[in-house]
């Protein structure tokens, strides 16, 4: 029974780093109109970031460059500028071209920012990572309550995410960006500069998957590049489109329904020869799932909702 | 308030706007007609920032505007509508209303906060929203508004920014009789409170009734300018829109052109 506790807090953990990602994806391309398909750049970016400058100076056998050991609240911070110095950097150039074209630029720039990871051993390592990484809070709690600790931390983080964006998105910025979702032109003609809003957009969605990141290193106490592949990207979109586009409620429910979905097969007691295919279901039951949601309930779990608005006439007012 | 002068584009080897030269004056409700492909829409889109003159200068109270966004040019209080009426889809009236209002446009800047509205702000986008017969609409999607409420939902919008210069484009295209009586109404309306219009449309019935003043264009360049009622007369306006068959018809077509205008418009 422990096992099954200790088990479902673990997805938790890895649903609300998945809950952070969502949210940060939904910020920007459902609320904005930026259709991005890198957003594991800055996932990575902000992990890579916390680690180098968190871990201790690289050993003998190891090759990478700072290992300050700075305190952990300093590698956080900076994850969250690296991911929206890293959006500032992708989206100067990006941010001119039109949706298709910024789509596809994002995605190719994730796998360029992968290879750099892999191939810079005197940045990271390369391939072989990073392991042995310090969790938060560690030595406060027995070995086997640390799980909870850290989900508590990982709730702390999703909640933050939770509110960055739910406060973005009742916002007049935030009206600006689902107006340019909707309409450049017509919200063009309203005096939003769509380059302007994009790029801060784009920087806050970085930040906070830089932010993810570090939860992501905590979770695994280990870095390496193959935890920043293309994959991730489009899980968080299969999450976010299983959730509901748009609605912060949808990408936050999208993240644990895909984690389930996923992660809830490894629980199961099975052969060796089972568990290879069950690993390779993983996959295909989150297509299934995605089928089914596109074919049945296209706006996702939870769509996008009219907004209203509490005080309208005066009476409504006075009321108030 | 508005001088275009000397404005020239091209797109490619075709002059779309040919040396115009164009003034609006505060307070007055200025048309630009002209047959598809003429260059009104193409200096529309000059003027209002969407397309970068060859040539030219443009400005707007004084300022040059010619180099400047198309959002910055909003921002001034020049506000423009497209051919086709256009809205956010999925925001809702009220919304969209908000989007123009001078609130967001002054909050926007502030990345987060600001999240309740105003109730003067709601209030005035409400009263707006009643004026034009959408109040009961202000909740729902703009996506499901029928197209006469998406065409007035456009003059409600741009009446939240409070415009100094609206710029409408073909806004009677497409439109019952009926609608066009209560645009008519409405521009008129809001010219008294002070915005100055400049208007394209085929319709000319429409642009009899509601312009002062009239510009005509035929392959981008302007062709006839003054008092609406004489350049729709004007023989190379008459030659323009029903082709050169009107010079061989003794002035007979010229009077059968304006009478069957002035009653039942000239469509696209």
């Amino acid at each position: 029974m422990e096992g099954l506790i200790l088990f479902a807090v673990s997805m938790l953990t890895l649903g609300a780093v998945y809950g952070m990602l969502c949210l940060a994806l939904n910020l920007e391309s459902g609320l904005g109109p930026l259709w991005d398909l890198g957003i594991v750049s800055f996932f990575g970016i902000g992990a890579y970031t916390y680690v180098l400058l968190t871990a201790p100076p690289a050993a003998d056998h190891q090759s990478y460059i700072f290992g300050f050991g700075l305190p952990m609240w300093i590698g956080v911070v900076a994850s969250m500028v690296a991911g929206g110095v890293a959006a500032w950097l992708i989206g100067l150039p990006t941010l001119k071209l039109k949706r298709e074209y910024f789509l596809i630029v994002t995605l190719a720039f994730a796998e360029v920012i992968r290879q750099v990871y892999a191939n810079e051993e005197w940045l990271t390592n390369g391939v072989a990572g990073i392991y042995g990484l310090q969790q938060p809070l560690r030595s406060t709690v027995p070995a086997m309550q640390y799980s909870y600790v850290l989900l508590a931390l990982a709730l702390l983080g999703l909640a933050f995410a939770w509110a960055v964006t739910r406060s973005i998105g009742a916002s007049p910025f935030g009206r600006a960006c689902k107006a340019l979702r909707e309409n450049e032109a017509l919200a063009i003609t309203a005096g939003i500069d769509p380059r302007g809003v994009s790029m801060r957009v784009y920087m806050v969605a970085g930040a906070l998957a830089g932010l993810a990141g570090v939860f992501g290193v905590w979770y695994t106490t280990l870095i390496i590049p193959g935890q920043f592949e293309a994959d991730l990207t489009f899980f968080v979109w299969a999450a976010l489109i299983i959730g509901g586009i748009g609605n912060q409620r949808g990408a936050l429910i999208g993240a644990f329904v895909f984690i389930l979905l996923h992660d809830a097969l490894r629980f199961i007691q099975v052969s060796g020869e089972w568990a290879v295919t069950l690993t390779s279901l993983r996959t295909a039951l989150v297509g299934l799932a995605l089928i089914l949601i596109l074919r049945f309930r296209p706006e996702g779990l939870f769509g996008e909702r009219p907004v209203t608005f509490a005080q309208r006439t005066p009476q409504e007012a006075e009321r108030a | 308030m508005l001088e275009a002068s000397a404005v020239h584009l091209s797109y490619g080897g075709l002059r779309a706007v040919d040396n115009v030269s164009l003034s609006v004056e505060a307070g007055r409700i200025v048309g630009l007609i002209g047959t598809n492909g003429a260059g009104k829409t193409s200096l529309f889109n000059v003027i209002s920032g969407f397309a970068r003159a060859d040539r030219g200068t443009i400005t707007f109270e004084g300022a040059r505007i010619d180099s400047e966004h198309a959002s910055a040019i909003a921002r001034r209080g020049l506000v423009r509508t497209f051919q086709t009426p256009l809205g956010f889809p999925r925001m809702t009236v009220l919304e969209n209303m908000l989007v123009f209002s001078r609130h967001d446009g002054k909050a926007r800047h502030r990345l987060a906060g600001g999240s309740r509205v105003p109730d003067d702000v709601l209030q005035e986008a409400m009263r707006t929203l009643d004026e034009f017969g959408l109040a009961a609409r202000a909740d729902i999607w703009v996506q499901d508004l029928a197209a006469p409420e998406l065409k007035m939902l456009e003059f409600a919008r741009a009446m939240m920014a409070q415009p100094k210069l609206m710029m409408l484009d073909e806004p009677a295209a497409g439109v019952n009789p009926a609608l066009i009586e209560s645009l008519v109404r409405h521009i008129k309306d809001l010219r008294e409170r002070g915005v100055t219009f400049l208007i394209v449309d085929h319709n000319l019935k429409f642009i009899a009734e509601v312009c002062e003043e009239v510009y005509a264009m035929a392959d981008g360049r302007i062709i006839a300018h003054g008092p609406s009622a004489e350049v729709i007369a004007n023989p190379d306006v008459i030659r323009l829109y029903i082709g050169e068959a009107a010079d061989k018809a003794d002035g007979r077509a010229e009077q059968s052109f304006t009478s069957t205008n002035h009653e039942q418009g000239v469509q696209q």
